[in-house]
């Protein structure tokens, strides 16, 4: 039914469940064309806060160090989603860096796809001690994602 | 979007700003200002808003007329020119608006209430300039014109801090100092040492304690942008640390000023407890300036430690850089560091304290570089809290053994809040200054016939009286000029500073990362409190 499937990833376990449900499909419909996108969120421009005190040298190390960071967290976890799914393989794995609602429908236009794949939504554990998400814990937003959407979405829970 | 809509809402603060100014100047805004207790600053407000809108005119037009290229004019005047006529619109409207009204209101609702919110909560133009900030990033959002300047209040705080170097003596500078060396040192190097404890104890990756340690040890944020790639810090370790930084330190802003109040703590000791418990630092400003925002005694204090931190900075970084290496066999140049960490607008600082401290600002007929200026100006006032103690004294009948003029003295004082002459004659600088000097003798006096017990006042009534009279004996008109600027600087520096702390930053806090920083900062805190009260005692500051 679906020819070109966007699944949008970063690790997290809704996440894993929607790599688990698609990867299925695959090996299932080999015809089945996916691409993994991994989004950076620009917000981590904001993370230097108040910082006013180090000179914009340091603050570009900085913001080198986490692209750089970002870069490793994200081959390790494409690497993981090879392993646990070795029909992924066949996938295209993609990294862009920008808005995430923004990002995730330009890259579904832009290449065409009918349709995107996402996790379920988290509930936010604020001040959970034992869990430290990967990356920011803020999530999407369904009135940001949901106007932009340029073909249909999948929720996989 | 065309060039002329780009520069649209330049062009119309810039507009807002002219028609402000001249109905300032046509005396409309008297009265209002009367009873906002604003109407000294109104020939400040008609020439800061008369030339500020014409700035932005002209530059709007410019930048609508002309082609944007990669020159200095560009990158450094033009292109932040919106965000930063936005930021000075905002700083404006808060010093001569919102902190007026937020005191009326507090004032109305002290019967219902019982307290001042005003007193409580600090809500002086420096907390609501950053609270303004916040506010507008986390609801409408920078606005796009506004980008590029508000870049700029990174710099122009530094700017503020280097001219803040004008007004310190050796004396100080080397009391200061030597406290501030000895405190920093060991807060510093003790909530390093308790995180990386910590992170042992709880068994939590090096990565994760590193970048932390730095946080709360040394300078907040800045510390942690420096020594994260230092530490090869995760994703995660960095966002939850910052997080957790952001949001220790904005309640501590709010806090501190409240407790050190409670406490009785002097100018002096809440700067250096502020100084050494507040994480980041621009925070410290802030709350110095919402400790005491009408002299700059805590700010002064409060900066000195702040600048001996920010000293510790590379220091912590090499340690840092060291523990971590061993265990990584990663090994960095001292040039990466210690000298591109090293913070260069403490270079401006020194040069700026040198030259106030060889005399280049003070004319020889100053004696001792100091002069009496009666003339209006927020700095020259009395506290608010010394205002209610003459006033309640003047109700109370206090002052029936004075004479006749110094009766008139003390009578102006509290109606003016500060020495100064007659406001209908201020236009006439001759007749005013003789007037407002004749006051100031008149209080000497009444000082003198305490002190030779001929006149009966409480000591709350003698120390405000020697306030007020300490804060006309000014510096030259250079420093003077210097430090007038350098107060609107980091209003600017800290309303733009403000606009940089997001929502999705502070909600960031979490994890183990706001566990240690807890316990720390806590500890820091407290036991600075207690170490500040018991080793500081006042510095005499001029």
């Amino acid at each position: 039914m679906f020819n070109h499937v966007l699944l949008c990833t970063h690790g997290t376990d809704g996440a894993k469940r929607a790599e688990a449900f698609i990867f299925g499909k695959l090996e299932a419909n080999p015809e089945l064309k996916v691409t993994v996108l991994t989004v950076l969120d620009e917000d981590w421009r904001q993370m230097t806060g108040d910082d006013w005190l180090n000179s914009s040298k340091t603050q570009t190390t900085f913001l080198d160090h986490v692209e750089n960071q970002m870069d490793e967290e994200i081959a390790e976890d494409w690497q993981r989603i090879k392993t646990s799914h070795p029909v992924a393989e066949r996938a295209t794995f993609l990294q862009k860096t920008g808005n995430i609602a923004e990002t995730i429908t330009t890259t579904a236009k832009d290449l065409g796809c009918d349709l995107i794949v996402l996790g379920p939504w988290c509930k936010s554990k604020k001040f959970s001690i034992h869990s430290t998400r990967v990356g920011l814990k803020a999530t999407l937003k369904n009135k940001e994602l949901h106007p932009l959407l340029p073909c249909p979405l999948l929720i996989v829970s | 979007m065309s060039k002329v809509q780009e520069q649209m809402p330049t062009l119309i603060m810039g507009a807002g700003l002219i028609i402000y100014g001249l109905i300032a100047k046509s005396g409309a805004l008297l009265s209002m200002t009367k009873v906002l207790h604003t109407h000294k600053t109104l020939d400040l407000q008609v020439t800061m808003t008369l030339v500020l809108g014409c700035i932005a005119i002209a530059g709007a037009l410019l930048n609508t007329t002309r082609k944007s290229g990669a020159t200095n004019l560009d990158t450094f005047v033009l292109r932040p020119l919106g965000g930063i006529i936005l930021i000075l619109v905002m700083a404006m409207a808060i010093r001569w608006y919102a902190e007026p009204v937020m005191k009326l209101i507090s004032k109305a609702l002290q019967p219902t209430l019982g307290f001042k919110i005003y007193k409580v909560l600090n809500l002086n133009y420096v907390v609501l300039g950053i609270l303004s900030g916040v506010l507008l990033t986390n609801t409408w959002g920078i606005p796009k014109f506004a980008a590029e300047g508000v870049k700029c209040a990174r710099f122009v705080l530094k700017m503020g801090v280097i001219m803040l170097g004008a007004r310190y003596s050796f004396a100080e500078l080397a009391k200061l100092g030597v406290y501030s060396v000895f405190l920093v040192g060991f807060f510093v190097l003790g909530t390093v040492f308790l995180v990386l404890w910590l992170g042992n104890l709880f068994k939590q990756p090096k990565t994760m304690t590193g970048v932390l340690a730095a946080g709360m040890g040394v300078c907040g944020v800045s510390a942690t942008v420096a020594v994260a790639p230092v530490v090869k810090a995760k994703s995660a370790e960095m966002a939850y640390t910052i997080g957790t930084i952001l949001s220790f330190g904005i309640i501590c802003m709010f806090v501190f000023p409240t407790i050190g109040k409670l406490a009785g703590m002097s100018p002096v000791q809440f700067g250096a407890w502020a100084g050494t418990g507040i994480l980041n630092s621009a925070q410290v400003a802030a709350a110095a300036l919402a400790f005491n925002a009408v002299d700059i005694e805590t700010l002064k204090v409060a900066e000195i430690f702040n600048i001996t931190r920010v000293l510790f900075l590379p220091v912590i970084v090499l340690v840092l850089a060291t523990w971590f290496g061993k265990e990584t066999g990663q090994k960095l140049s001292f040039k990466s560091v210690v000298i591109d960490k090293f913070p260069v607008f403490i270079i401006g600082f020194l040069l700026l304290f040198f030259m106030s401290s060889m005399g280049l600002f003070s004319p020889p007929s100053h004696y001792k570089g100091k002069y009496i200026d009666v003339s209006y100006n927020d700095r020259s006032q009395v506290t608010p809290e010394e205002w209610e103690v003459l006033n309640s004294a003047m109700t109370a009948g206090e002052f029936s053994g004075l004479t006749e003029t110094q009766l008139e003295a003390v009578t102006n004082l509290v109606e003016q809040r500060q020495i100064a002459g007659n406001y209908e004659d201020r236009s006439n600088k001759k007749a005013f200054d003789h007037v407002g000097r004749a006051r100031m003798t008149q209080l000497q006096g009444i000082l003198a016939a305490a002190k030779a017990k001929q006149v009966k006042l409480s000591g709350d009534v003698k120390a405000a009286i020697k306030h007020a009279v300490k804060q006309v004996k000014k510096k030259s008109k250079t420093v003077v000029t210097l430090t007038d600027f350098m107060i609107w600087f980091f209003a600017f520096g800290l309303i733009g500073l403000g606009m940089q702390i997001t929502k999705k930053a502070i909600t960031q806090a979490g994890g183990w990362p706001i566990v240690m920083g807890v316990i720390s900062g806590i500890t820091k805190a407290t036991l600075s409190f207690f170490v500040v009260l018991w080793l500081v005692k006042d510095v005499v500051l001029n």
